[in-house]
């Protein structure tokens, strides 16, 4: 526990780090800053991924089960993505600036939750769908967190010109990547939904409960349904979309981290009535 | 007429509809808790009518634009997106007309008829569903605690038979496993402890003998149970006494026992009891206590002219019983639904490529 603790401060220092680059870096202007944010958030992922090895190998149960897991693990496929993406186009280096706060508060959460690893495995959570689900879940979280930065990065080069601004795509470019991004997440939500129903049925014998978490899934699907619609069917573009996506990214933090753990529910129970 | 379908194709009626089932969505989960929403909320007339009203208004719109048109990658993507919510809706619909919904309570070596409503705690059904298709008997053979599968600890499995006679299905039922037969599954729900009390008169002969389940009551948050004769009032278990011979036998005492089990042995243990007389009415006496106590499983304690044995220590189990012939559409088409986002995006994807190398070519 004590590595294990320790690597992931670590990993929430270099985290940290990232953010007051990107911040920094988006107040002064300055590209070196952004580098350094992307680079503090590279060497931030290694110990981050170490500590979820460490703690997988420790007992093999798999790696989301507390509130401090899920948050770990779905900080870590943010940042998969980000670092993925980033280097992938080193166009929009102030990418960060959204996506990496929102890494950092969420990893700073978990390190003020994280317990010893469970020594057993509920029997509920014992079925192969829950691992279609959790990546459907992570990943589309991750997908729509850069959505929205790209959001914000849409907005802000609408606003301002000169330095960092003018090295980034054209609006239409933004837009478009951010409008991608959303898609992606809709089918991973929508990956996250089916496998969820799968798992209910195979547990409960019912796919769907109107259960607050599946629920809130629900919700934050429509709310990226109506967004495609919106573009698709009623051609919606550029800022109107970047505002959406943005707010749309803090229904999706209610529904994922939020509700599960804070209300009583299929989720979060698991409990067997003697 | 024509007007009506107007409507109904309309692209801002299914904006409209997707915003209103959205917001009902987030009152049913803020507003309200449990069954509380479900009577508010996702259970009423008005909602599950908004629902049908998308399903139809998704046909209208989007088939009705997309028809005549030519398929591509995309819009066959599209195609199937939005047919799967058409399908689904049959599903469900199908499924709430020949549905059943049972939950079934028994004790180690118990029988009961399953196609007999008797023999359900709660039962509900769609309005085809004949209880001649539930044929045979529901036997619990034993209930097995800390059961394991392949290394992995599934706490409690039910091995249960099923069927006639010349058609019986034999199986283990635990969390992530049913034992289907027929068309019907059986699932695992709860568990508990049963306790046989068998009455004797003084020379040993024995008049009157049953199974009394217990319910589990938490002991603060130790985690620990307190397993008590009792009723569930809403979501807790209230402990009391129950009429001991029970109906349709006729009551000698109010009786209530408790069991705390041994570690030592898996069905061993001691029980505390305490037993008032009845007054007129039949209810407990609770001024006057017959006797109380605590012994251990297997001995005797007097009570009145009579002896009271807990003779032994079984399990009692709930299982819930499901015939759902719609549930395989609904299911299936959820992966229609999933198939249709990804085949439309690869589209997309496939199309702005194709328009950024012309885009190209042209330079």
């Amino acid at each position: 526990m004590k590595t294990e603790l320790m690597l992931f401060w670590i990993a929430v220092s270099l985290y940290g780090l990232s953010t007051f680059s990107y911040i920094f870096g988006l107040i002064t202007l300055k590209d070196k800053l952004f580098t350094i944010g992307l680079f503090s958030a590279l060497a931030g992922f290694l110990p981050h991924v170490a500590v979820i090895a460490l703690r997988w190998s420790a007992t093999g149960i798999s790696p989301f089960i507390s509130i401090s897991e899920s948050l770990t693990l779905g900080v870590l496929m943010i940042v998969l993505f980000f670092l993925v993406f980033q280097f992938s186009t080193k166009k929009l280096q102030p990418l960060g600036v959204l996506v990496m706060p929102v890494a950092f508060v969420l990893m700073g959460w978990a390190a003020t939750l994280i317990k010893e690893v469970a020594a057993t495995l509920a029997p509920a959570l014992q079925s192969g769908w829950i691992w279609a689900h959790i990546v459907g879940a992570t990943a589309g979280f991750a997908s729509v967190l850069i959505a929205a930065g790209l959001g914000l990065l849409y907005l802000l080069k609408e606003k301002k010109s000169g330095g960092v601004y003018d090295k980034l795509p054209s609006l239409s470019d933004i837009d478009n990547l951010s409008y991608r991004f959303i898609a992606a997440g809709f089918i991973l939500y929508g990956l996250m939904i089916v496998t969820g129903c799968f798992w209910a049925n195979q547990v409960k014998g019912t796919y769907w409960n109107w259960d607050p978490v599946e629920v809130w899934s629900l919700v934050s699907w429509l709310i990226y349904g109506i967004y495609l619609h919106l573009r698709v069917t009623f051609g919606w573009r550029g800022g109107k979309l970047a505002w959406y996506a943005i707010c749309a990214m803090f229904a999706m933090i209610i529904s994922y981290w939020g509700i599960p753990f804070s209300v009583e529910t299929f989720h979060s129970g698991f409990r067997i009535e003697h | 007429m024509k007007n009506i379908i107007t409507v109904l194709s309309s692209a801002r009626l299914a904006m409209a509809l997707l915003v209103i089932i959205l917001a009902c969505c987030l009152s049913g989960v803020t507003l309200w808790r449990g069954a509380e929403a479900g009577r508010m909320v996702f259970a009423t007339l008005w909602f599950n009518g908004l629902l049908v009203l998308l399903v139809i208004n998704v046909a209208c719109c989007f088939f009705g634009r997309i028809w005549g048109r030519t398929v591509t990658v995309i819009s066959f993507g599209m195609i199937l997106f939005h047919l799967s919510f058409v399908t689904m809706f049959l599903g469900v619909v199908y499924n709430s007309l020949f549905y059943f919904r049972g939950s079934l309570r028994l004790t180690e070596g118990e029988t009961l008829v399953s196609g007999d409503p008797q023999s359900y705690d709660t039962c509900e059904q769609g309005k085809f569903f004949s209880f001649a298709r539930l044929k045979g008997e529901t036997t619990l053979i034993k209930m097995h605690v800390g059961y394991k599968v392949a290394g992995d600890d599934k706490r409690v499995a039910y091995e249960v038979a099923v069927g006639e006679h010349n058609n019986k299905k034999q199986g283990l039922i635990y969390v992530t496993h049913k034992l289907s037969h027929q068309g019907f599954d059986y699932f695992n729900d709860k568990e508990g402890y049963s306790l046989l009390l068998v009455l004797a008169d003084h020379q040993g002969k024995e008049l009157y003998g049953a199974h009394v389940p217990l319910q589990s009551i938490p002991v603060g948050t130790t985690g620990r149970y307190r397993y008590v004769t009792g009723h569930r009032e809403r979501d807790t278990v209230v402990a009391d006494f129950g009429p001991f011979p029970a109906p349709p036998e006729k009551p000698l005492f109010a009786l209530q026992t408790a069991f705390e089990p041994s570690p030592l042995g898996e069905r061993s243990g001691t029980v505390t009891f305490m037993a008032h007389p009845l007054d007129g009415a039949g209810n407990p006496e609770e001024t006057s206590t017959l006797t109380r106590g605590k012994i251990a499983i297997g001995q005797p304690f007097s009570l009145g002219n009579s002896v009271v044995i807990p003779r032994e220590m079984r399990y009692w189990v709930g299982m819930v019983v499901r015939y759902e012939p719609g549930k395989a559409i609904v299911l299936g088409s959820l992966w229609i639904g999933l198939a249709g986002m990804i085949i439309t995006t690869i589209g997309r994807i496939v199309r702005k490529t194709n328009q950024d190398a012309a885009q190209l070519a042209g330079l």
